[in-house]
């Protein structure tokens, strides 16, 4: 679409902007852990100090309150500019965000928004080893003693938590009762003794997340974001703006990426390879559309519009033309793909064919599994009827 | 300036969705008294003046019920003519949005011209020739209207799978083309068709929905209905599983139809790409949803079947998927 003149002023400002200081050779500087979070933290605070780290925040916030068309803009721009994504700071921005925002205190919100901009990172403690899909499982006990809980347990899959600062944590106060009324939401320091965080090997050889030990960690209970027995609710806070808003900025990235699919199209000489144009042309289609019912989402909520399953059809969409993407490029590279090259820590369209498919595993699995994503698009849009409860081993 | 919910809704009035494929005369005389053969006539020229997102509405509500009324080839024939600068175009639009027929034929036309320029063959697709009075055709020499009742054209149904349509070929036999009734000339009939091809994809894209949307309907309302081993099947997660993802394909290709209907840039291969992507979750949805009835879905009696013939058509109409995935692919390689 053109766009307005207020549009295309925005566009030329963040094109002067990326054109000067887009980090160029991030991906070479992106090969080991340590030099990963040393461009994503230089990173973030040139775009905090720009006003384009975080569009979708408040008004109040330098850099937010942009309507819809402005953070397209913005996201397009930074997905034309092959900017790093930020996932160092991805759980600060949307869930820790949208959790303080949407359900915290005043006092909360003015203690910890500030600092996300100033570059505290946060981490989500949600899954456990016994409850993953079925997160209200969870078994991390929270005992009150006075004015702070005592924490035990573990937590497992937590993204970025070997570089956090705080987390979001899930704890159970209650076994009386439904699983979800026993759960509490607490913000925990990341230094607090009786912490220890073990990083994880994934099949990329990458270390996205991280394994959280929690020994009589001492939690202050002004560190509680609603009441004691409702963190079940603060919880769909967090995980619904996993699913809905993220995914605009990754659906835009991947549209960018299309251009390395064209390239491994021209490099391998099948220009004019119509089976492989029909695929490459049906990929552009549905990440366009990918895109487009993102827009409508996002689009639909600033009006106030939000259906449950909304979210789960864009994840779902979202998650399998990534992995139509990553798999049209492992075909196309060929057996070169299968020599080991080394991986750009933390991002999802690198190129690297064999580490994005394996990569885009996380977007079937994480926040959700792709079948619990269809389980709520069953029963809660379609009205399909729950399977009993019932059942013994 | 009406509003589209308006339009909606009133469709969903004139046309129940209880009552699926209503009979055509009827349905056009009920179409043509709502002014929607007049939807995309400007103002200035007697038409409601309205855009190409209510007339996406209006066939995304006519597939909703697998109509048999023919609202898209009479909305390109009547933009063919509005686009001509034919003598008698005031007459002829008068009386298009009036009720008279002169579709737009959907498949291409094979024509041989003989030395004195009368042509002999083929024009294809054309729906409900038999209450046209002239078919809006690509001649060699440029688009024209052929009237029906002229001298060496005949009208020959062919006999398609989808029960809610009728499709038939237009046979010229030494026809003589009238100059009086040439839309364009030769170079003309290219910038036509690029003008009438993102419409028709939009168009069709739209039925597509519409009816993809209803064919799932039934087909979950089937699900709740229908008990096996003591429960309802929908109740049975490796079917809710297919209706789910039935849902997420109309979801996505309805966010890109929308997207492209209401983006006046959007490309002809982009609005070709949307009607792909609308036309295979349609057959998707049909095919899916004839399993998930059973041998019910086999029978003549029970509906569903109807759906998947119009998906199976509606696919081949505007070129194949073949095709525009790989324009797509073309255009996006730069
Ligand atoms: C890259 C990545 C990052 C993550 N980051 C975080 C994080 O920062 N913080 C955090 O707390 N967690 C995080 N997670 C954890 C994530 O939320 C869980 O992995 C996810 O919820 C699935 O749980 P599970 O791994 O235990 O799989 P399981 O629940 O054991 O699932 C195994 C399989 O069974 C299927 N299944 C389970 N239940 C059902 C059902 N009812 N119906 C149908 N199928 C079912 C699943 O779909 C899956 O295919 C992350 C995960 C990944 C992969």
């Amino acid at each position: 679409m053109t766009d307005t003149p207020d549009l295309e002023a925005l566009r030329r400002e963040v094109r002067a902007f990326l054109a000067a200081e887009a980090p160029t050779g991030w991906r070479d500087a992106s090969r080991t852990q340590d030099d990963f979070v040393r461009t994503q933290r230089d990173w973030f605070t040139r775009l905090v100090s720009a006003g384009y780290a975080i569009p979708h925040w408040p008004a109040a916030f330098p850099g937010g309150g942009r309507s819809l068309a402005e953070q397209k803009v913005i996201y397009e721009e930074l997905a034309k500019a092959d900017c790093p994504r930020l996932l160092l700071s991805f759980v600060s921005t949307y869930h820790a965000f949208a959790t303080l925002h949407e359900c915290a205190t005043r006092e909360q919100q003015d203690r910890y928004l500030p600092r996300i901009l100033e570059g505290e990172t946060w981490c989500q403690g949600f899954s456990e080893p016994g409850a993953g899909s079925d997160l209200a499982a969870i078994k991390t006990r929270a005992e009150r003693k006075g004015d702070v809980y005592v924490v035990n347990g573990q937590k497992v899959w937590s993204t970025m938590a070997q570089f956090a600062d705080k987390c979001l944590l899930l704890v159970r106060t209650s076994s009386d009762g439904p699983k979800q009324a026993g759960i509490t939401y607490l913000l925990m320091d990341m230094k607090a003794p009786g912490v220890s965080v073990r990083p994880i090997h994934q099949i990329q050889g990458d270390e996205e997340f991280a394994e959280i030990f929690l020994d009589n960690v001492e939690i202050p209970v002004s560190e509680r974001v609603g009441e004691e027995g409702k963190g079940w609710a603060v919880a769909q806070a967090t995980l619904a703006s996993e699913r809905g808003l993220t995914l605009m900025e990754l659906s835009y990235r991947m549209r960018g990426a299309l251009a390395r699919v064209a390239s491994l199209i021209r490099e391998h000489g099948h220009e004019d390879d119509r089976g492989v144009l029909r695929d490459f042309g049906e990929l552009v289609t549905q990440v366009d559309a990918v895109c487009a019912v993102a827009d409508q989402f996002l689009d639909n909520r600033i009006k106030g519009i939000e259906r449950i399953g909304d979210a789960s059809i864009i994840k779902n969409s979202y998650s399998r033309a990534l992995r139509a993407y990553a798999k049209l490029g492992l075909r196309l590279g060929g057996i070169a793909e299968q020599y080991v090259a080394p991986i750009t820590f933390g991002d999802l369209n690198t190129g690297n064919w064999m580490a994005d498919f394996m990569n885009s595993y996380a977007w079937t699995i994480a926040g959700g599994s792709e079948e619990v994503q269809r389980n709520i698009i069953a029963e809660r849009m379609l009205d399909m009827p729950r399977e009993p409860k019932a059942w013994v081993a | 300036m009406i509003e589209l919910n308006e339009l909606t809704d009133a469709a969903q009035k004139a046309f129940p969705a209880d009552a699926l494929s209503p009979g055509r005369d009827e349905s056009w005389r009920l179409v043509a008294e709502m002014g929607w053969l007049m939807v995309r006539l400007p103002e200035e020229d007697g038409g409601l003046g309205l855009d190409r997102e209510a007339s996406a509405a209006i066939h995304f509500e006519m597939g909703r019920v697998l109509a048999t009324t023919p609202l898209i080839p009479a909305q390109l024939g009547l933009q063919a003519v509005l686009a001509s600068e034919i003598a008698a175009r005031v007459e002829w639009l008068e009386r298009l949005a009036g009720g008279e027929y002169a579709p737009l034929h959907l498949l291409p036309a094979k024509l041989e011209a003989a030395p004195n320029g009368t042509l002999s063959g083929v024009v294809g697709g054309v729906f409900d020739a038999d209450m046209a009075m002239a078919v809006v055709a690509k001649l060699p020499s440029g688009y024209a209207l052929v009237p029906t009742d002229a001298p060496g054209v005949s009208i020959v149904e062919r006999a398609i799978w989808d029960p809610s349509r009728r499709l038939f070929d237009i046979v010229l036999d030494g026809y003589a083309p009238d100059p009086a009734l040439m839309l364009t000339d030769a170079d003309g009939a290219a910038a036509l068709h690029d003008a009438l091809a993102p419409e028709a994809h939009l168009a069709v894209a739209a039925d597509c929905l519409g009816a993809a949307n209803a064919a799932l309907e039934l087909t979950i309302e089937y699900m709740k209905m229908r008990r096996q081993f003591d429960r309802p099947i929908a109740m049975f997660q490796a079917l809710k599983h297919r209706a789910a993802d039935m849902k997420a394909r109309i979801a996505v290709a309805e966010a890109l139809l929308w997207n492209r209907v209401r983006d006046d840039a959007a490309t002809l291969v982009q609005c070709g790409a949307a009607k792909t992507l609308a036309a295979e979750a349609f057959a998707f949805v049909t095919e899916e949803a004839i399993q998930l009835h059973g041998g019910i879905g086999l029978t003549e009696e029970h509906p569903i079947h109807r759906f998947m013939k119009r998906a199976m058509l509606n696919l081949q109409l505007c070129g194949s998927p073949d095709l525009w995935n790989e324009r797509t692919g073309r255009e996006a390689l730069g």
